[in-house]
């Protein structure tokens, strides 16, 4: 190794304590997006996985709407086969609804084994279904209730050696039995249950139905022409897509969600930017007279900096790789969250395997690689630039400091405006809102410095007049600026996200609050059980006459959830009948409520927030849905208030919607009781009334209102994790920097006791300090931290999910940040005051 | 060897410009020992800085060797200043994180020797200062006569034309600086190499070819005395 590297090196090696926490800091940002990336690449992985299980080879499938397709169709195309000279179209019925076993929602795959066999045949992907012999081909056609799985769901559910389970479709129980544990079958299959498309049908009360039927179509020229012909024969109602595309669409649903992640795990890497800035430029500032010997013995400017670039480049890679160890460790407990959000919110998926891509990590590597050499850029042109001096005075450092904090003004102020015209020229752009949040960051950054120095001169000349010593611990702040600056401006922008986040998933929460309260006009609600949308949660017609007959329920709304059909993808729709006291539920952001319900009773729909802003509809345009006759354009009449559904979703009158689909279902109903009837004795009566004939969700509104606040708080228990360790960085960040900066002080702080001043006092001074400092990040934060709130309210939730959310502030929502900014001064200041307080004055003197 | 014409040189102190060097003009011989002795302040260790290059002048010119050294651009003047200077401080200024034969090697290895070839010259270097058994001592193991010796090989190992040295026994006992002296200059004689010395110290000035004052921001001769034989 050369000389020169040689010096670079040990000199980071013998400051291990330094570079353990610029480390620290890379780690965790690293950390942070490798976590990120893995538990949604796992989520990606295991819905992929899913739909390879349950498509099998197809390359195509025929959906129709909430009714499905007659299985009519299916013997119409087997007998007419399409075929062209060289080719021929392979199709398999599915049948396919939602069960509960065990606790956990599972999805109900009805196949004929006969046709999967020919189209898996007919392809060269992995199989869907194997029958290994012929006494489970035997069982398979005789047994009621015969099922298949895989050997890993079957032990996660318990079933032993007879096989018998117990399934829960719409709240009806089945009993089941296993007839074959798939050994081999692959995490595609974890959360699949598979039966005969004729048990299917029964259990989800969809005889003659099918959920679609996949195809494969050969490629090219004649699979082209055999897919023209087929459409052509298809009735209005039915649609036939590619399986990608299909799959496309719905994790497309999460997108907004996973940018969102991605968002937050970025910010944990910014922070840890400013950790690696901190650190490198105080490896420059110690190091200036030896730098100065180099350059003075015949060292260039490249050399220079590239001694400075290659130690930040060493950094990088190290912080890199245990970033992706870390990343590797939280990623696997970020996966449940994930996916527990993802089912909470969008489709089923169940994410056994954590899935690591070679990208992630190579971006990960990169990330570290690029923070780190960007971070150390600035003091490495700096040191490279200056004059060779050997002994450049401290005061010329702090006044290029300073000078560079005032230049910053400027920046912070370009960035801001940055910021506001990005908004401005973007109108839905989620990426633009995120890169208008980062500058808006960016500029809080850019601006602290020198505020901290205007700050903390106004307070050594006001604490002069007190006393001497307080006025040193001010004035220090202020004249050290060159390494306080940066360890307060990474703090403050770390407490300004932490308050922005605060706030908006306060506002988020207290608006949803309002919005349950304004929404439930009834007293309980009666739901079947299952996946919201799914087609099998029917209440008994019997059951419902029952549930009506209760004494007390003097009325009742009636709803039913499906997902249909649009040109512009799949919409959830859902019918109601309401009560005309309903109708208050409902807010309107758009559209006059006196002509908006009467039209919505003569055929109109009305949409929801969200599904107006991702579809850009407004009152008097016009939505078209596939019904059972084909697609058909409704009119909107007005846009409603809707937490409930980030995707949105169409209200339509039940009475319309049975017309249109001939669905019959009911889903929901919601019971309204006389007055001075108990809630909670009714919902006993209810669930006595319906016993033993349908297992039915029975709650009052202020059990749903408790369990949707739940998980809600779920849903962002994954943001406040993020957060946490974005805020974890920027402590370790002031930590080390003050940690830094008092160390250096040593001398100082020896002088200071040989002066008279006690070890207590000296603690005390530095505790001011540090305290000072963590208290006026936090003073930057919070204004700071306000405007951010108002652009993730106003700008990213808008753009991600189209929701309105009013503003709400509350004390609670600045306490985090406050406890944040003492723990990480105390913290830093706790060392050195003790250190101070205890070393010897003689060796003191002599540290420089 | 060193022709010094009209140098100026003057620092920003808030709005008040410092005038260090007004005008300066020497001329010194190949071979010379020259001191350059002054008040404090007066400007002495800028004007080593802006022969060495690592300074640049208001106005005036540096040449040596018949090339204007003040009107080369930065990485010649540091190429220069690698190949052709050495120095010698009052601080020593070692690198602390490489041990003795490493700090006199970094010299050549900026100048591309590297290797056994870099190795050899650099013991050879440090044998001549009688430092050959601490080659793998770490710097702070060494007493002040011992690093400044150090220094000393540091500065002459790639047999430079011009050794500038920043009061090199300032931060030295008199008995050690009276062991030092001597070596630097013998070395220095030895290889032909031109000696400019900053001093206060009216002992080592003796020792000198010339003495020059600087004030004033001008230098004046103090002194001058036949070369040694």
């Amino acid at each position: 190794m050369s000389a020169l590297r040689a010096a670079s090196l040990r000199h980071l090696l013998r400051h291990p304590a330094q570079l353990a926490l610029a480390l620290v800091g890379l780690t965790l940002g690293v950390g942070t997006i490798v976590a990120v990336d893995i538990a949604t690449a796992s989520a990606r992985r295991a819905f992929e996985l899913s739909l390879a299980a349950v498509n099998g080879p197809a390359t195509h499938q025929i959906t129709g709407g909430p009714q499905g397709i007659d299985e009519a169709l299916y013997v119409r195309l087997r007998t007419h086969p399409l075929k062209t000279a060289d080719a021929a179209v392979a199709l398999a019925p599915v049948v396919q609804g939602y069960l509960t076993a065990g606790g956990r929602v599972m999805q109900l795959i009805g196949i004929d084994p006969f046709a999967s066999a020919e189209l898996q045949d007919a392809g060269e992907g992995a199989p869907a279904l194997a029958l290994h012999g012929a006494d489970e081909a035997r069982d398979w056609f005789t047994k009621p209730g015969s099922v298949i799985m895989s050997a890993a769901t079957a032990d996660a559910l318990g079933i032993g050696p007879t096989g018998e389970v117990e399934l829960t479709i719409g709240g009806v129980k089945h009993p089941a039995i296993l007839i074959v544990r798939l050994a081999d079958a692959g995490p595609g299959f974890d959360g699949l249950i598979l039966t005969d498309i004729v048990q299917a049908q029964e259990w989800l009360g969809s005889v003659g139905r099918l959920s679609r039927i996949d195809l494969r179509l050969p490629q090219g020229a004649s699979g082209a022409a055999l897919l023209r012909r087929l459409a052509a024969l298809l009735p209005q109602d039915l649609e036939v897509q590619s399986t990608r595309a299909s799959a496309r669409e719905t994790f497309a649903m999460t997108d907004a969600f996973t940018t969102n992640l991605k968002a937050m795990s970025l910010l944990a890497l910014l922070v840890g930017m400013f950790l690696i800035y901190g650190a490198v430029s105080f490896a420059v500032l110690q190091r200036r007279t030896l730098i100065g010997v180099l350059r003075a013995l015949g060292a260039t400017r490249g050399e220079v900096l590239g001694i400075v670039l290659s130690e930040a480049a060493v950094l990088g890679i190290v912080g890199a790789c245990c970033g992706v160890l870390l990343g590797l460790a939280i990623g696997r407990a970020l996966v449940g969250l994930v996916s527990q959000t993802i089912n909470d919110l969008y489709f089923v998926v169940a994410v056994n395997e954590v899935s690591v891509p070679a990208g992630v990590l190579i971006k990960a590597g990169c990330a570290g690689l690029a923070t780190a050499l960007a971070a150390a850029l600035l003091p490495a042109l700096e040191v490279a630039a200056s004059t060779p001096q050997l002994s450049l005075a401290r005061s010329v450092l702090e006044r290029r400091s300073l000078r560079l904090a005032r230049a910053l003004i400027g920046v912070s102020a370009l960035l801001a405006l940055g910021a506001a015209l990005t908004v401005a020229a973007s109108s839905r752009s989620l990426l633009a809102g995120f890169a208008a949040l980062f500058m808006l960051l960016l500029s809080v950054a850019a601006l602290t410095p020198a505020c901290l120095h205007a700050l903390a001169q106004v307070l050594a000349r006001v604490s002069a007049t007190v006393s001497p010593v307080a006025r040193l611990a001010f004035a220090d702040v202020a004249a050290s600026l060159s390494r306080t600056g940066v360890a307060v401006a990474a703090l403050g922008m770390a407490l300004t996200a932490m308050i922005g986040v605060a706030v908006m998933v306060e506002s988020f929460r207290e608006s949803l609050r309002e919005w349950l309260v304004q929404t439930m006009r009834a007293d309980v609600y009666v739901s079947a059980p299952g996946v919201t949308d799914s087609l099998e949660r029917r209440l008994d017609p019997e059951v419902i006459r029952s549930l009506l007959g209760v004494p007390g329920v003097r009325g009742h709304s009636e709803a039913r959830r499906v997902t249909v059909g649009s040109a512009r993808g799949p919409v959830e729709l859902d019918a109601v009948r309401l009560l005309p006291e309903s109708y208050a539920g409902f807010v309107l952001t758009q559209g006059d409520a006196a002509r908006a319900w009467p039209q919505f009773l003569n055929g109109a729909v009305l949409i929801s927030e969200p599904l107006a802003w991702r579809l850009g509809l407004a009152p008097r345009g016009t939505l078209a849905l596939t019904t059972a006759a084909g697609p058909r354009a409704f009119t909107v009449s007005g846009v409603y208030r809707e937490y409930g559904n980030e995707r949105g979703e169409v209200l339509m009158d039940l009475t319309t919607y049975r017309r249109l689909w001939h669905d019959e279902g009911i889903a929901a109903l919601g019971l309204y009781l006389a007055p001075g009837v108990e809630p909670a004795a009714t919902v006993s009566a209810l669930r006595a009334a319906v016993r033993g004939r349908q297992a039915l969700l029975i709650r009052s509104s202020g059990e749903i209102r408790a369990l949707s606040m739940r998980i809600f708080e779920r849903t962002f228990v994954i943001t406040r994790v993020l957060y946490w360790l974005a805020a974890g960085v920027a402590a370790v960040g002031l930590l080390s920097a003050l940690l830094a900066w008092e160390l250096t002080r040593s001398r100082e702080l020896a002088l200071l006791r040989t002066l008279g001043l006690t070890p207590r006092s000296t603690a005390l001074l530095v505790m001011a300090q540090t305290t000072f400092m963590g208290l006026a990040a936090l003073l930057a934060a919070i204004p700071a931290g306000l405007l951010t709130a108002l652009v993730l309210t106003e700008v990213i939730n808008r753009r991600a999910f189209g929701w309105q959310i009013q503003l709400h502030l509350s004390v609670t929502q600045f306490s985090h940040a406050l406890w944040l900014a003492l723990a990480a001064a105390l913290a830093a200041a706790a060392y050195p005051a003790w250190r101070s307080a205890r070393l010897p004055l003689a060796s003191g003197l002599r540290e420089e | 060897m060193l022709k010094i014409e009209g140098l100026a040189k003057s620092f920003r102190e808030g709005d008040r410009a410092h005038r260090v060097l007004e005008g300066l003009d020497v001329q010194v011989g190949a071979g010379q020992t020259v001191a350059i002795m002054g008040r404090s302040g007066s400007g002495k260790s800028t004007l080593l800085n802006l022969i060495s290059g690592i300074d640049r002048a208001d106005r005036g010119s540096v040449r040596i060797e018949g090339l204007e050294v003040s009107a080369l651009g930065e990485p010649a003047r540091t190429l220069f200043r690698r190949a052709h200077i050495g120095f010698v401080y009052q601080f020593f200024n070692l690198i602390p994180t490489l041990d003795v034969a490493e700090n006199v090697r970094l010299v050549l290895e900026l100048n591309g020797l590297r290797g056994a070839p870099a190795r050899a010259r650099s013991l050879a270097a440090l044998a001549a200062v009688g430092l050959a058994e601490r080659a793998h001592s770490a710097i702070d193991q060494l007493s002040g006569g011992e690093q400044q010796r150090v220094a000393i090989a540091r500065a002459l190992v790639h047999g430079p034309k011009l050794l500038l040295a920043d009061e090199p026994t300032g931060n030295l006992d008199e008995q050690t600086a009276r062991e030092v002296l001597p070596l630097m200059l013998s070395l220095a004689h030895e290889r032909g190499a031109t000696l400019l010395i900053v001093t206060h110290d009216e002992a080592l000035a003796a020792r000198a070819d010339r003495v020059l004052e600087l004030r004033d921001g001008r230098l004046s001769e103090r002194r001058a005395m036949a070369p040694r034989a």
